[in-house]
């Protein structure tokens, strides 16, 4: 497991925690985002606490607009932008 | 009347001011050195005094025979002194710090040599004060103000006042400094004016060893005092706080650190003036004050923000253009009110507001929140910009001592958060710092976008 999946699976489920949210599926590669239990804030939050831990919001430094549509495609956003 | 009309009641061998190493009596007050009468002669004279006792002699000494005064703290940063010289219309500078003085202007060295010889007392005039604002967002703006309208809430009860020795932990230049030694002077108390540039340590130290029995200071640095080691010697009868929000915690532990004291917060601002004070311990203020506020002013809420009319305060900025009142004399306090149960509560800042997803956050708010745990000694709360939802709560807090491991504490705070606010008001980030920046005010320092 690269160390952007292991963060982001760590975060994703405190955050969740802490903004009262609860998970509807077991997360996967294929558990579509807006399906997660997740809204907008929780990923605001998330975002910002990645960029925390791993110095990189890919969101920000992209300079096209991407919207994951997947937590398998939020994954690989971020281990595109950390690079190997 | 003069402040030395004034001081004229008072007892002339009482102590009317306690420095690190000098004592004044109101005698001493009332006999100034001969600089200030040199001074009073330029009309408009310029205040730039590191020594409080020498500044309080001065403020005391040309008020009826200067035109106009202007308080300048002498840690202004030299281009912005020069600015607000030139705008003052300062023709000299009374200083005990001439290097740190722009050029350009006569420059008159503080001196305590008296007068060589008694000249006739000419007949008092009305001196114009000018205040200079924080400039906590952008250049800082000058304010008229006089006798009368600074001691609008002055209490004169000499019976009551000669009890009390108040201290002094503002610069006197500011509004809440010049409160202060105003208070102070007129209710014929003994003011303790310690070197406020040394550690607090020292200055509760020495407030302590003179038997201060008054305090004033702002909520942040009443947090600093309750935290120094030393500060139970402070024994009190009177507690003021001012200058930022006065919230249940903070009032809280002041009522039970000084059980016996008089416990009032106090609505001021330098263009508003000193509006109204609060004496039940409680945060907020009484809707009533909407209708009938105490002391002669008005006070209005529009769209949840607070006005208040002081009839006294001139509406425009000094020298300037700039107006700060209505064309029906109400100032813009742009400070956020909100009515529950009765009183109306201190939000916050309008213009700190924090937009996350379309909702607006007080800053203010989650701080008392945060402040309300039991770990947290101070907090500060701020904006973080997002892409989703355009900014998030972030918040940085310094944690009493002995109180568990960083990681636990966050975890607990934001579980505490998470109880009492709404999803979008929690801090989405949370730092722990050994320390917050205090603005010279004493406020919580702020950087305003």
């Amino acid at each position: 497991m690269t160390i952007a999946r292991e963060t982001i699976l760590r975060l994703f489920l405190d955050v969740l925690e802490t903004t009262e949210r609860t998970i509807t599926a077991p997360l996967t590669d294929q558990t579509v985002l807006l399906e997660s239990g997740m809204d907008s804030l929780g990923f605001a939050i998330l975002v910002a606490r990645l960029d925390e831990e791993l110095g990189c919001d890919p969101f920000t430094a992209s300079k096209d607009p991407y919207y994951p549509k997947t937590f398998g495609e939020f994954v690989a956003f971020y281990e595109k932008h950390l690079g190997p | 009347m003069t402040l030395r009309q004034f001081l004229a009641d008072c007892p002339p061998e009482a102590t009317a001011i306690i420095g690190s190493r000098v004592r004044l009596c109101f005698q001493d007050l009332l006999t100034p050195p001969g600089t200030i009468r040199d001074a009073a002669r330029h009309g408009a004279v310029a205040l730039v005094l590191r020594c409080p006792q020498a500044l309080a002699r001065a403020i005391v000494g040309l008020d009826g025979i200067a035109d106009r005064m202007l308080l300048l703290s002498h840690d202004t940063p030299p281009a912005m002194m020069a600015e607000l010289l030139k705008t003052s219309g300062a023709r000299a500078v009374l200083t005990d710090c001439a290097a740190d003085i722009p050029a350009g202007i006569p420059i008159i060295v503080w001196n305590e040599a008296p007068q060589r010889t008694q000249p006739g007392e000419p007949a008092p005039k009305t001196t114009e004060w000018l205040l200079s604002t924080s400039g906590t967002t952008g250049t800082p703006k000058l304010v008229s103000h006089s006798l009368q309208s600074l001691t609008r809430t002055t209490r004169r009860d000499m019976g009551r006042g000669r009890l009390h020795r108040w201290g002094q932990l503002y610069n006197i230049c500011r509004f809440a400094g010049l409160q202060v030694l105003l208070q102070g002077l007129l209710g014929g108390s003994t003011l303790i004016l310690p070197n406020i540039e040394g550690p607090l340590e020292s200055q509760l130290a020495l407030l302590s060893a003179e038997g201060c029995t008054a305090l004033s200071a702002t909520p942040t640095l009443w947090r600093k005092i309750l935290m120094q080691p030393g500060a139970e010697a402070l024994s009190l009868t009177q507690v003021t706080l001012g200058g930022e929000i006065a919230d249940a915690a903070i009032l809280g532990a002041l009522r039970h650190r000084f059980p016996h004291a008089r416990l009032v917060h106090i609505y001021a601002s330098t263009e508003a003036g000193a509006a109204f004070a609060v004496t039940d311990g409680l945060p907020g203020f009484p809707a009533s004050f909407v209708e009938e506020a105490p002391g002669g002013i008005c006070l209005r809420v529009e769209n949840g923000l607070l006005l208040v009319h002081n009839g006294l305060v001139r509406p425009n900025y000094f020298g300037s253009t700039g107006v700060f009142a209505s064309t029906e004399g109400f100032v813009a306090t742009g400070d956020c009110v909100a009515l529950k149960d009765g009183r109306y509560h201190f939000l916050g800042r309008a213009d700190g507001c924090i937009n996350v997803g379309g909702n607006k956050v007080m800053p203010e708010v989650v701080e008392h929140v945060l402040l309300a745990h039991p770990a947290v000694a101070f907090a500060r709360v701020g904006a973080k910009a997002s892409p989703i939802t355009g900014s998030l709560i972030t918040a940085e807090v310094v944690l009493r001592q002995g109180v568990g491991t960083p990681e636990c504490i966050i975890k607990s705070i934001r579980n505490h958060c998470a109880e009492r606010l709404e999803r979008w008001q929690a801090p989405a980030l949370i730092k722990v710092c050994a320390d917050l920046p205090v603005s010279s005010g004493g406020k919580l320092a702020r950087s305003r976008s």
